[in-house]
């Protein structure tokens, strides 16, 4: 994180943005509502580039037109998974379209540890690149808490 | 290639760079799209100039080896240009969506290369459309049902800056990739700076978009309050806030007659 200027990931929207208030995040929901979006609630603590598909927390929310609903599941999400990351993803369902429109980070763990490049000599003078996430490095069981 | 690994280890985003595989012959292109690939490349980079075939040869070697095409409309302002004679920049986008293309330059409206907003925007929904309707101000002369044909993501690139946020969001929307290249290389505080900058512009005018303001009008106050906590972005707005390019486009739909240069 020492070579990013925001010292953070910057996954998705607003990452460049002092964090979100719950006030803010309600506003953003309910904009996605107002589409027809569903939301759906994720977390992990292995944010690599290439974890498309995070640990969902309940299924999608489908059917809830509530904002105040997501916002209760996101804070139900955070007390149970405090030092994860969490986004809220929206998806939007219109033929054609088919796929998550709106995602942004709504909780981090208190210090983000980040990824380190690997690079692998290969024959020549090839090198082989591998993004590795410095929290796979302890076991899951041990991860999650300071 | 080190320096796109690197910045994805830095932010923990897929990061890619466009490595231009244009060359003589479509051998050379297969060859250079090859070595791409064993770079680890995640995207390719052709010009408009290639030609057609060679542009669907290389469509479908994308297609097979994971790759995005990355489509630069170089050259096409020699014949999309004059009202008299040659192709409208409309009809190469359509053909292009059919080949296959994955990104495709279509203008910015606001920066220096000239194209009328509206005619743009019809060359956006050419490429993002799954049902175009009739839209003579936007040059689109008939309904077109594009099925289940792939989508092309359209490219604004060329003379645009953090200062013009707000106006690319509200004529472009989401479905856009927005290139700044001395918007981001001229940056005072260098490169990185500029980047910041620009992405700091971005999502603060969609937050803003989403919560209800009025970002056409109200763009430039949401930038400068952005800008009291983002010396980066207060930087941008003081080298280039200013900058717009005034000019009268020649390429402008013509369901009506329109005084032009080119007549």
């Amino acid at each position: 994180m020492m070579t990013n200027p925001v010292r953070r990931i910057t996954q998705g929207q607003f990452s460049y943005l002092p964090d979100l208030t719950d006030t803010e995040i309600s506003m953003q929901i309910q904009y996605g509502l107002d589409k027809g979006y569903a939301w759906s609630v994720e977390y992990t603590d292995d944010p690599h580039p290439r974890n498309t598909y995070w640990e969902m927390f309940g299924i999608p929310m489908f059917d809830l037109r509530d904002a105040a609903g997501v916002l209760l599941e996101l804070n139900n999400c955070r007390k149970t998974f405090p030092q994860y990351y969490i986004r809220l993803m929206a998806f939007d369902s219109t033929r054609g379209v088919e796929t998550i429109v709106m995602s942004f980070i709504v909780n981090r763990p208190e210090n983000e540890p980040g990824f380190s490049l690997v690079r692998q000599e290969a024959p020549g003078r090839t090198i082989r690149y591998t993004v590795h996430s410095y929290a796979t490095d302890r076991p899951e069981t041990e991860r999650g808490s300071l | 290639m080190d320096a796109v690994n690197k910045a994805s280890a830095a932010t923990g985003e897929v990061k890619g760079s466009y490595l231009n595989v244009t060359a003589g012959t479509v051998e050379d292109m297969y060859e250079r799209a090859e070595f791409a690939k064993e770079l680890g490349s995640v995207v390719i980079m052709v010009d408009l100039v290639v030609g057609w075939s060679t542009i669907q040869s290389i469509s479908n070697w994308s297609r097979k080896n994971d790759m995005i095409l990355h489509m630069h409309r170089a050259g096409h302002g020699t014949y999309t240009r004059q009202k008299n004679h040659g192709i409208s920049f409309r009809v190469i986008a359509k053909w292009l969506r059919l080949a296959g293309v994955d990104h495709l330059h279509t203008g910015t409206a606001v920066g220096k290369l000239e194209g009328d907003p509206m005619t743009v925007q019809g060359y956006y929904n050419v490429c993002r459309d799954s049902y175009t309707k009739q839209d003579l101000p936007r040059g689109l002369f008939f309904d077109q049902d594009w099925a289940d044909l792939r989508k092309v993501m359209p490219v604004a690139s060329g003379g645009i800056h953090a200062g013009q946020m707000h106006q690319l969001l509200d004529l472009f929307g989401d479905d856009v990739i927005l290139q700044f290249g001395g918007g981001t290389i001229g940056h005072p505080g260098g490169i990185q700076a500029g980047a910041v900058a620009n992405r700091v512009a971005l999502e603060v005018m969609v937050k803003a978009r989403n919560e209800g303001r009025d970002i056409k009008n109200e763009g430039t106050d949401i930038l400068r309050q952005a800008a009291k906590g983002c010396s980066p972005l207060q930087q941008a707005l003081d080298t280039w806030g200013e900058i717009s390019f005034n000019y009268t486009p020649t390429d402008t739909s013509d369901y009506s007659v329109t005084a032009t240069a080119a007549v």
